[in-house]
């Protein structure tokens, strides 16, 4: 009785956040424009939504939680790399925006069609942000197998559930689009930041008068859970500064971000949200309080089953009307972000490989590309999802490392002596994914205490800096690279 | 050259809260003294998380002419 209660708050919340959906593009035409991009019209609001909704996925809402258990103070890191990610922001998607408008560009890989004249790297990058996309999707799909599985009192196996809850979702972004999505943000982030004061601070509050309180009692059991180890380690200071650094830098690289950039109504719009957004980032702290008190309350959780914290504790402490509302919130947390990440990697496929090389040729056969490629994608990452397990943790990392491999290309875009060549940019992504690889080969996340991404991006900008050179782009050194000097 | 030099001092303004959440956090990576009860490490990228809005909204109003 007690899992068919909290499912069926899941149901009724996930249901009618579709509907909401639904209503909310009612009365829009969709066109290429409009699907992708929301036809570029979006203000403050919508697009700190869309943003939001990058931020505050199950990775937040159970992976941050589950960091904060089984590892401490690493876990930090997200609060501040957001942080980091929108400083950068305010100065790059101005200019990223600009290019989007004034070429009509769609998708992520768009701009580099666009900026360096190659429809071969487009579709490179294309394919990488596929590649990277895919598990971004699938961490998702794991959120949603715990909160389902919580929920349902584990006495059931939750991946039938999943399935649906998954096509469910694939259909309604196959039915509207960006701007749709933007609509269930809103509803998804109103759960969220219920659910997250619950976790943050009615749960310390409840067992133990207050989170400071909390934090002393895990100090009293681990006296170096607050801080990070110094030991060139994964967790470490090392890791630590090269991981924020890493994931700052590829936070707006996303091809999904990039078409939430595009989708902003002016440059303004985006610079107030880059200034503004760090707020939000508040919300992360409360959910480290709800793994911290988790820690005390539910302690033994080993790897990934940490991530289970403090759902683990509304299970066993409340209702089954509470637990169903949190993790619906939960839910919502998972499938609204997968949404606007199937909608980007099914995007670019359909633009940058399928239109760009006349394998698609009307817009209407483009917004039925995009769509069937919302149903391949999806299946996709549920295959991953059911056939190779990993932490959520792994998963996003794996998407991270990837994706920060566009930065290079696209902040040096812009500079007029730095300039790279389209072969160049190329290549330091290709240096940067065989890097990876490597890494991923030998199973093994950091060199030295260096977060293996940000060795790919070293490696990627030399390659980068080489083969343009190479190929000509800094070879204008008479008197007009001195002026520009 | 006044454009150059607004752009100058909002990259400047804008590096220092980058900094301080990046390289600069293994200085901070303390747990005394305790501040509202948190440990300082933790202490210190909140306090940064709140100070990064306010030197940003200094930086959005460079962005017009005074």
């Amino acid at each position: 009785v007690s899992a068919a209660v909290a499912l069926g708050v899941i149901a009724v919340i996930v249901i009618a956040t579709v509907l909401f959906g639904l209503w909310g593009v009612r009365n829009v035409k969709m066109s290429p424009q409009e699907f992708i991009v929301g036809g570029r019209s979006f203000g403050t609001v919508f697009i700190w939504l869309l943003m939001a909704g990058e931020i505050y996925t199950s990775f937040t809402f159970l992976g941050a939680a589950g960091w904060a258990y089984t590892r401490g103070a690493p876990a930090f890191y997200i609060l501040c790399y957001g942080t980091v990610a929108y400083i950068i922001a305010f100065f790059l998607t101005p200019a990223v925006w600009r290019v989007a408008r004034d070429r009509q560009l769609l998708t992520g890989p768009d701009f580099f069609t666009a900026q360096y004249g190659s429809k071969a790297l487009g579709g490179l990058v294309a394919l990488v942000g596929f590649v990277f996309l895919v598990p971004y999707i699938t961490l998702q799909l794991g959120g949603l197998e715990i909160l389902l599985h919580i929920a349902g009192y584990n006495t059931f196996d939750a991946r039938m559930a999943v399935g649906i809850a998954f096509a469910v979702m694939a259909l309604f972004v196959y039915a509207v689009g960006l701007r749709g999505t933007a609509w269930a943000a809103v509803i998804k982030d109103l759960l969220v930041l219920v659910g997250v004061v619950f976790a943050g601070l009615v749960l310390p509050i409840h067992f133990f008068g207050s989170p400071a309180a909390v934090i002393s009692k895990v100090l009293e059991r681990q006296p170096n859970w607050m801080t990070l180890p110094t030991t060139a380690t994964p967790g470490g200071t090392v890791w630590f500064v090269t991981t924020v650094l890493l994931t700052a830098l590829g936070f707006f690289v996303f091809p999904n971000t990039m078409a939430a950039v595009y989708a902003a109504r002016s440059q303004d719009t985006l610079r107030r949200n880059a200034v503004f957004l760090p707020f939000y980032q508040l919300m992360i702290l409360l959910v480290y309080f709800g793994g911290f008190t988790a820690l005390l309350l539910v302690p033994g959780l080993k790897g990934p089953a940490g991530d289970q914290s403090f759902m683990l504790v509304v299970q066993k402490y409340y209702s089954p009307w509470v637990l169903g509302f949190v993790a619906g919130a939960g839910c919502l947390a998972a499938l609204v972000p997968a949404s606007t990440q199937i909608l980007g990697a099914a995007s670019i496929v359909s633009k940058n490989l399928f239109m760009d090389y006349g394998m698609v040729k009307t817009e209407a056969g483009s917004v039925t590309a995009t769509r069937i490629l919302v149903l391949v994608v999806s299946v996709l990452a549920f295959s991953f999802w059911f056939f190779a397990r990993h932490t959520l943790v792994g998963l996003l990392l794996i998407a991270y490392t990837g994706m920060t491999q566009f930065f290079p290309g696209v902040a040096l875009s812009f500079s007029r002596r730095l300039r790279p060549s389209a072969a160049g940019a190329g290549a330091g992504i290709a240096v940067g994914i065989i890097t990876l690889a490597i890494f991923a080969a030998n199973k093994t996340g950091t060199l030295a205490g260096i977060n293996s991404g940000f060795v790919a991006l070293t490696l990627n900008v030399i390659a980068l800096f080489t083969v343009s050179a190479l190929t000509g782009a800094y070879r204008r050194s008479g008197p007009g690279a001195r002026e520009a000097a | 050259l006044r454009t150059k030099n607004r752009r100058l001092l909002q990259i400047l303004l804008a590096c220092i809260p980058a900094m301080a959440l990046t390289i600069a956090t293994p200085l901070a990576n303390r747990v005394e003294p305790r501040i509202a009860g948190l440990p300082f490490f933790l202490a210190y990228i909140v306090l940064w998380v709140l100070l990064t809005p306010l030197l940003m909204w200094v930086v959005y109003s460079l962005e017009q002419p005074l």
